[in-house]
């Protein structure tokens, strides 16, 4: 890797545009040959003992066998990567966890490592409400660089971002509202700054394009919205949801 | 009850910005231990402070220990020298950071360490003081703020509806990890922090000039 950090902006800046979480399983599939993982994961950490691999998990890239092996033996109350995820806020591999859990954690490892996951790197999240989350990264042979491990650390920061993002999108279920009229993306940013008050002048010096470029990006919203004027535009997107 | 104040406050009110110097000192210093920014006098000031600063101020209400500082957040002109530029430049590895009259840097947040004790999750004091920082620049029409902070508060700042920007990797800083980032203001922030921690409206009291331009640097005299 020539460049880490220019590599890890490039693949983060997809990661931002990412609209489907089967995008964001793409691009962290592709940043895989890049860094040297084969396997991946995004999920949340158990709130109560009931819970299963399934419940948690945001995106998977783990190999089918494992997630099936791991689902079966219920490995996720014994996983000390888990584990070790409520113990720190800093990234870490996956044999610096195991030395601090307990022997029964070690199953777990001895059996990844037969699905081809000797080796992992893990990036912790700690959320606002108190729960833990985790982004793991596994292989065969996960040997990162003091660099590559900060830009993997980042494209982690992000993937999660993204993976929360469309999952509490799909959830409020105004995607489908928004892609119904076929708004874009900028068209619904100067509508939320116009229904925020912001001129068209005001709208322009935030988000650094010209007034011109935001008249006509609120007119085309207006067209596809049916709606004459701003007022009526603004109005129209909120009785949508497409803003809130 | 929060309130920005702006201007030269300690001339216009050297009471209160002696209580701040004071908390900052006792949470940055005597609890996070900048021994760095250790003083005898007991006041955290530093070359940064001045009448171009922002002070986000939380303080407790009437009662007992009215006016009590719980929480604080300092915002700094990127106008002028501040801290991506003149105290740890090497974080961006050569690089610039956004700077310009509506981005300004977060910098000194702290809350009261007797009011962060929360059973889950944040505490209603955390809660409304980040929520008064991000009312803040939608007041002063800011386009976002400077922060190096830790990768995990980088990602609260993402979950509170900030858009932020990495301006470097992540890098190991005085023994704990740093990433500088822009975290521009989007226009659902203010409504996003207010629901993740369950406010019904404005945290922030606003001065009553209701001036709603940032102060701005070419009209103060300069701090030497």
């Amino acid at each position: 890797m020539p460049d880490v950090r220019q590599t890890a902006f490039d693949i983060i800046h997809r990661l931002r545009s990412a609209g489907t979480q089967r995008a964001v399983y793409a691009e962290l599939r592709r940043t895989g040959t890049i860094f040297g993982y084969d396997a991946f994961l995004i999920g949340g950490l158990p709130h109560s003992p009931s819970e299963n691999l399934s419940d948690c998990s945001l995106i998977s890239g783990w190999p089918p066998g494992w997630t099936q092996r791991y689902e079966e033996r219920n490995h996720l109350h014994r996983d000390p990567v888990i584990r070790y995820i409520r113990a720190t806020t800093d990234p870490f591999l996956w044999h610096e966890a195991a030395a601090h859990g307990d022997p029964r954690g070690s199953v777990v490892m001895n059996e990844a490592r037969e699905f081809g996951l000797k080796e992992g790197f893990c990036v912790p999240f700690h959320e606002l409400d108190g729960s833990e989350a985790g982004v793991s990264f596994g292989g065969t042979e996960v040997r990162l660089s003091e660099d590559a491990r900060a830009g993997l650390h980042l494209v982690a920061i992000y993937a999660m971002s993204r993976a929360k993002a469309i999952a509490r999108r799909v959830q409020e279920g105004d995607a489908a509202e928004g892609a119904a009229v076929g708004l874009t993306g900028r068209e619904i940013e100067c509508l939320k700054w116009a229904a925020a008050g912001k001129t068209a002048w005001e709208t322009s010096v935030i988000l650094s394009i010209s007034a011109r470029t935001v008249e006509h990006y609120l007119a085309c919203a207006a067209r596809k919205l049916g709606a004459t004027s701003r007022v009526q535009s603004v109005a129209e997107a909120l009785r949508q949801r497409i803003i809130d | 009850m929060l309130r920005v104040l702006c201007g030269d406050v300690e001339a216009l009110d050297p009471g209160l910005m002696d209580l701040i110097y004071r908390f900052r000192h006792n949470f940055f210093v005597d609890h996070l231990r900048w021994e760095a920014c250790r003083r005898q006098d007991g006041r955290e000031r530093d070359a940064f402070d001045g009448p171009d600063c922002l002070h986000v101020v939380g303080q407790e209400p009437a009662g007992r220990g009215a006016g009590t500082i719980v929480s604080y957040a300092r915002l700094l002109p990127t106008t002028r020298p501040h801290l991506m530029t003149h105290l740890y430049p090497e974080l961006l590895k050569g690089r610039s950071a956004p700077s310009g009259p509506r981005i300004y840097e977060w910098t000194r947040c702290a809350v009261a360490p007797g009011k962060r004790e929360s059973a889950k999750g944040i505490d209603a004091v955390s809660g409304a003081s980040f929520t008064a920082v991000a009312e803040a620049a939608e007041h002063f029409g800011l386009e976002g703020l400077l922060v190096q902070t830790h990768p995990v508060l980088v990602t609260r700042l993402m979950d509170m509806g900030w858009d932020v920007e990495a301006l470097a990797l992540p890098c190991t800083y005085d023994g704990s990890l740093l990433l500088p980032v822009y975290a521009r203001l989007a226009p659902e922030t203010v409504a996003t922090c207010r629901r993740l921690f369950g406010l019904s409206g404005p945290v922030l009291r606003i001065p009553a000039s209701d001036d709603t331009r940032p102060p701005s640097p070419a009209e103060r005299p300069t701090l030497s």
